[in-house]
Formats: structure tokens, sequence, C-alpha cells
């Protein structure tokens, strides 16, 4: 499994020794280039989601939830996602030319036509979700493509609102 | 059967039913449950499983997909109090709770309505009216104007000439709005169409009104807001102020109390007014009187809020006085029981508003299975939730998950105990604003107090990002919790908490091995 954190492109990779009950960090690389990195020991813990993390000799706890293909951290104080990747795989990440939807929602109104050249930041549309408004905003300066729905139209996450070309 | 407390009381009810869901549905429920009543739930489809209907005694089940069919839907309800048995009916925040047609129908049809009187929602709930009462009964207001829009006028030219009135910088609101919804700011008039767009849409959609208010953007103000609690035998008293300066586009973020910015003349001159604005209309039960405080002293009504408030338990905790048990004793017609000079303040307390949402992405509402949600303990923690461990956060509702409150001796050590106990609310599976708010709570300008109501608008909302995590770290965990098989929890595993044996109960503070302390 190849592990990436936000929306980062680094690839890493953790390789571990097994003593009794405890995994030992032995290698961890960035898209194949070895790191150094601390000494680091994991432990299962008898909590649901609870792992002790020994780390140079300090140990704490870190919760952890696994979602999809995310592991979701708590570690001192904090959350963290890092998301899981079968090595080789492409990236998830969004398309370049597309405005996804955010969230599911009702589409109130679409303020570009196909053909129309906008700059960056430029509102697209605005849209409905969970009672607010949010406006979707061009990512880069170019002509839209494709205006993919109409005012008043219910959307799925992740779908393609607009496309935008060079 | 009746509880002692409230069976001789001229209106004694044995059961309420709470026309709402999430935490203050919870909320109510339980301060039924403790005083010996009788709590029923409505529920809509998405919350067949939801900790409301968990908390209740009876539930019943609200058909339809659209709000306006389940917890807007007057009739519905009152049927459902009325085939459970339900004597009462509690509305919480939101919703159903400042229509005055629904607490009528509430009354005609023979149940106790857990608020105030018909009038004095009617009065308040309508802008210009309340503006109107509290000028003449000596509140001081802010200066704005009221545009009923219909269809055939030219909504924009109205506007506009109403805002050159007026005076920029201004404040769009929709009547009938409020939680910030329909609500926008314009600092010029080129940007007046734009907003005034937005705000009608929003109303429209969350509750159904067109109706426009323009009214003077005091720059560089605090909100305060002043709870008072009122009964059936002329009888009103103020529990003191919130703070709630520290928003976010009108939607509250930290809220505490006292304010660190009100002294007790002003506590005091506050109170008075506050206090004058129920009497004005004869209120009964718990209300709140929303003021804007300039740094001159001065303060201007904002509006009165004829209801319980989402920050309701800051003031709870420093006064002691549990407010929705006191909704209870004022709808049977106890008297409150308190005067002025019985209330006081102890401590210092802050309510952090928990919200799915993210905000290194404009504070855009989130959703996900809430695959672990441990709330921290400890003196001085309280958390008023809506959802559980396993819960499924979705779009069907309001982002907010719970409230995180503190009390503690003062100020800082408040703040401090906010910061910690965020840190220890550890919610996995839905992007939250826990780190936002710990950013927050440990930036110097909170920790100081200096805070306004444009504080945020103002603020570049990277200054609040988190500190990165060492990357190396936090890939191992997951690569170690991969191995280990820790999998997606299922939603059975949801306490953490040891029965201790002898007891049954769960974390006793006081209890230490076998031996128990008073």
């Amino acid at each position: 499994m190849e592990w990436v954190i936000g929306d980062s492109n680094e690839r890493y990779s953790a390789k571990f020794s097994n003593s009794e009950e405890s995994l030992i960090l032995s290698s961890l690389s960035i898209d194949g280039v070895e790191q150094s990195h601390s000494k680091m020991s994991f432990r299962r813990d008898s909590q649901p989601g609870r792992i002790l993390v020994e780390i140079n000799g300090q140990a704490k706890f870190a919760l952890v939830a696994k979602v999809a293909d995310s592991w979701w951290i708590h570690l001192d104080g904090r959350i963290h996602v890092v998301h899981g990747h079968e090595p080789g795989s492409a990236d998830n990440s969004l398309g370049e030319s597309g405005m996804t939807a955010p969230m599911p929602g009702v589409i109130l109104d679409v303020m570009v036509k196909e053909g129309q050249r906008v700059r960056e930041g430029q509102t697209l549309l605005v849209m409905e979700a969970m009672k607010m408004e949010h406006r979707i905003l061009a990512s880069k300066p170019g002509e839209i493509i494709s205006v993919n729905f109409n005012k008043g139209e219910r959307v799925d996450m992740g779908v393609t609102l607009v496309e935008i070309g060079e | 059967m009746t509880p002692d407390w409230i069976e001789s009381a001229p209106k004694a009810f044995d059961s309420v039913l709470v026309a709402n869901r999430g935490e203050i549905a919870v909320r109510v429920l339980k301060a039924a449950k403790e005083t010996g009543i009788r709590g029923v739930a409505v529920f809509s489809d998405p919350d067949v499983g939801s900790l409301h209907v968990e908390t209740a005694d009876e539930a019943v089940h609200l058909p339809g997909d659209s709000l306006s069919e389940t917890y807007l839907n007057s009739e519905a309800i009152i049927n459902a109090a009325i085939s459970t048995g339900a004597k009462a009916i509690h509305p919480g925040f939101g919703f159903l709770s400042e229509r005055s047609e629904f607490a009528k129908a509430v009354i005609d049809a023979g149940l106790i309505w857990i608020g105030p009187p018909v009038e004095a929602i009617e009065t308040m709930g309508d802008k210009i009216s309340a503006r109107r009462r509290m000028i003449e009964s000596g509140v001081p207001v802010i200066p704005g104007e009221e545009i009923a829009m219909s269809d055939e006028m030219d909504h924009l030219g109205v506007l506009a000439a109403s805002a050159a009135r007026v005076g920029y910088p201004l404040l769009l609101k929709a009547s009938a709005g409020g939680g910030g919804k329909g609500m926008r700011s314009v600092h010029e008039p080129k940007m007046l169409r734009t907003e005034y767009e937005a705000a009608a849409r929003e109303a429209t959609a969350a509750f159904g009104d067109g109706t426009v208010y323009v009214e003077r953007l005091l720059t560089g103000a605090r909100h305060i807001e002043i709870q008072v609690l009122a009964d059936s035998f002329g009888n009103c008293i103020h529990l003191n102020e919130r703070d709630c300066s520290l928003q976010r586009r009108h939607q509250k973020i930290i809220e505490e109390a006292p304010s660190p910015a009100v002294t007790p003349s002003i506590r005091s001159a506050m109170g008075k007014a506050a206090v004058q604005a129920a009497k004005a209309v004869d209120y009964e039960g718990a209300g709140t009187v929303e003021f804007l405080l300039s740094d001159n002293g001065q303060f201007f009504f904002l509006e009165m809020n004829t209801r319980i408030q989402v920050e309701h338990p800051v003031t709870e905790m420093i006064t002691g006085i549990d407010i929705v048990q006191k909704q209870f004793e004022v709808a049977a017609g106890i008297p409150i029981g308190i005067s002025q000079s019985d209330v006081g303040i102890t401590g210092h307390s802050m309510e952090a508003r928990i919200y799915a949402e993210d905000p290194s992405k404009g504070f855009l509402p989130a959703i996900g299975p809430l695959v672990m949600w441990r709330a921290p303990e400890g003196p001085g923690i309280r958390v008023d939730t809506g959802v559980r461990e396993g819960d499924d956060v979705t779009v069907n509702f309001d982002p907010m998950l719970a409230k995180l409150i503190v009390h503690a001796p003062n100020r800082t050590a408040a703040a401090r105990r906010l910061d910690n106990a965020l840190a220890n609310l550890r919610a996995l599976g839905v992007v939250t604003n826990i780190g936002f708010l710990r950013q927050m709570t440990q930036h110097p300008d909170f920790i100081s107090g200096n805070i306004t109501t444009d504080y945020l608008d103002s603020k570049d909302i990277s200054e609040f990002s988190e500190p990165d995590a060492d990357p190396a770290t936090l890939i191992a965990i997951a690569a170690a919790a991969s191995r280990f098989g820790i999998d997606r929890m299922s939603g059975n595993i949801r306490s953490e908490k040891i029965v201790d044996e002898h007891t049954g109960h769960t974390g006793d503070p006081f209890r230490t091995l076998s031996r128990s302390f008073p």
C-alpha cells in the first residue's frame, strides 16, 4: 500500500519488522526514495481503534479509524487523514479541467455559458447544500467547454458541473 | 404520572413533545426525563436512528421528504402530540419555534405551548413591529428600515433607495430569516444586487418569506445578548449577558459568558433594557434580547429571539440556573421564584460549536460516517450533542454536530480548558472545525478578549490553519493500523467506559477501587 497525506502528490511506503507484539518501522520511502526516520514502534491496544505509538522512546496513544481507503488519525490532540493507494494506481485527484460539485445539492444559478471566457476565481454557478449557498469558482482562466447542469437541477457530490478548456 | 413539583401547578403537564431534532431535542428530552416528564420525539426518515429518537420515551414518525412535510409541518406535529397523549409542546430553536401561527395552533388544540405568548412572538418576529415597540418603550435601536417585497415591485430600485437613506455599509436581512441565513452585508452600492439576490434566495429556501430589512452595519461592535426569564405573574429577570462576537458570516462560532467587554454598569444597563424589552411584549418564558455594543459602551437593540437559544448553556454554567427546566415551570404556571439579586456570576463559561465543515475549503459543510466520536470528559466540561459514534452525517440537516461547553474559575482558565477539551474530542470520519476552533482559542486576539463581530470576516482564514504534523509519523501509524487490520468499526462499539461491577455506574469520579467518597 502507498500512502498520501492530504492533497500532496508524494507517495509514501512503510515497511515494518515484527517483534513479539509490536511492529517496528524499518523503512520509510517517498516515491521509492528511502528516507531517514525516527525510531518508531506500534502496538495494538485492547481498546478498539487505539494504537500505542512509541517514537524515540516516548509512548503515546493514537486513535485510528478507517473510512474507505483513508485512515483517520487522532494524535496529540489533532486529527489527520492519510489516504491509501494501491501501488501504481492513478492519482485520484480531481480532473484539472472539471469543476466538480463539492457537496450534493441543488443548482441555484448558472452564471456562465458554453464558449464564454472566464477568469480565475470567477463565479460559475451557485449551488445550495445543507441550506447554505456555495459559489463554484473557476479554478483557472479559460473557455467554458461545457455546462453540464441547469438551474434547479439536483447534483451528486463529485460530479463535474462545468468544464474549462484553454 | 405527574411528578410532584408540577402536580399542583395551574397548568400541570406530565408529558412533552419536542418539535425538533438534533442536540436541542436531546437537551430538552433529557431535561424532561430528569424531571419526571414523559418525552415524545418526532422524526423524519433520515432521523429514524438518531439520538433524539433514542432519548425519547416515545417517538412519532413524520412521513415525507421535505422539511415542510416533516419538522415544519404544524398539523402533523400537533396530531403527533394528541395521538401520544403529550400535554405540552416544546419547539426548541429553529424550525417552528418562532412561528406564531404554530404557537397559536398548539394552544387552540388544547395543548400547553412551552414558549412566549403568541403576540410576543408576532411582535418580536416582525422586525419592523419589534423596532417600533422598542422605540416606544425606550430601548435604543439601530438606524434601518424594512421593505415588504411584492412581485410587481422593482425590487432593486426600492432597495437601492432605502439603502441610500440608511447608509452604507449595511446589512440585508430577510425578515423571517435567522441563524445567519438570508443575511448579507453590503459594503458598497455595486454589491447590492448580488447580495440581495442571495439573501432572498436563502430566505425563501429556508423560511418562505421574501421580505427584506435594511439596516446600518455597525462595524467594530460586539454582539452581546441578554438572557431573560419571565413568568405569567409579571416577574421578569435577566440572567446576565453572553458575548457572541466571534462570528463568521453571522454564524456564531464561540460564545462566552460573562463578556470580557461588559462592565458591571454596562451589564446593569443592558439587563434593564432587556427586561424592559421583554416587558414591552408581556413576555413569558425564556428569551434572548440581542444587542450590538459599540466600543464606547453604547448599545442598540438588534432583535429578540423568542425561544431557547443554541448558546444557552454558557448562561446555565455561570448562573447555575437550568433554563429548560425554567421553561417547563413557567409554561406550567409556576412563578420563576428567583429574584434579580439572586442571580450571580460564578466563573467563566465558553461554548464552541462543533460543525461538520471544512475550514480549509471555505467552511464547506462535510458529510460522512462518524466512525469515531469520543467526547472529552472532566471537571467543567459539558457536551450537548445530537450525534453519537456510528452515526452518518448527511446533507439533510444543519451541519452542527454538538456544542462543547466549559466552565472554569476565570476566562484564561476557561480558554485553556476549552482548547484541551477540543483536543480530546476525537471525531473521526467526518471533517470538522475542531482544529480551527483550537487555533482560535489559542490565538492572542481571542485570549485578549478583543473580538468584534467583523473580526473573522476581515481575517485571512489561513491564519488559523493547524500546524503541520510529522508526515512520517502519520504514514507509519496508518500503515501500522492497516497491518493490524483495524478496520472501520461497527456502530455497536459505542462506549469505552468501564462499568463498575459494584455500583453499575460508569466512570464515577468519586470512586477509586472499591472505596467510594461522598
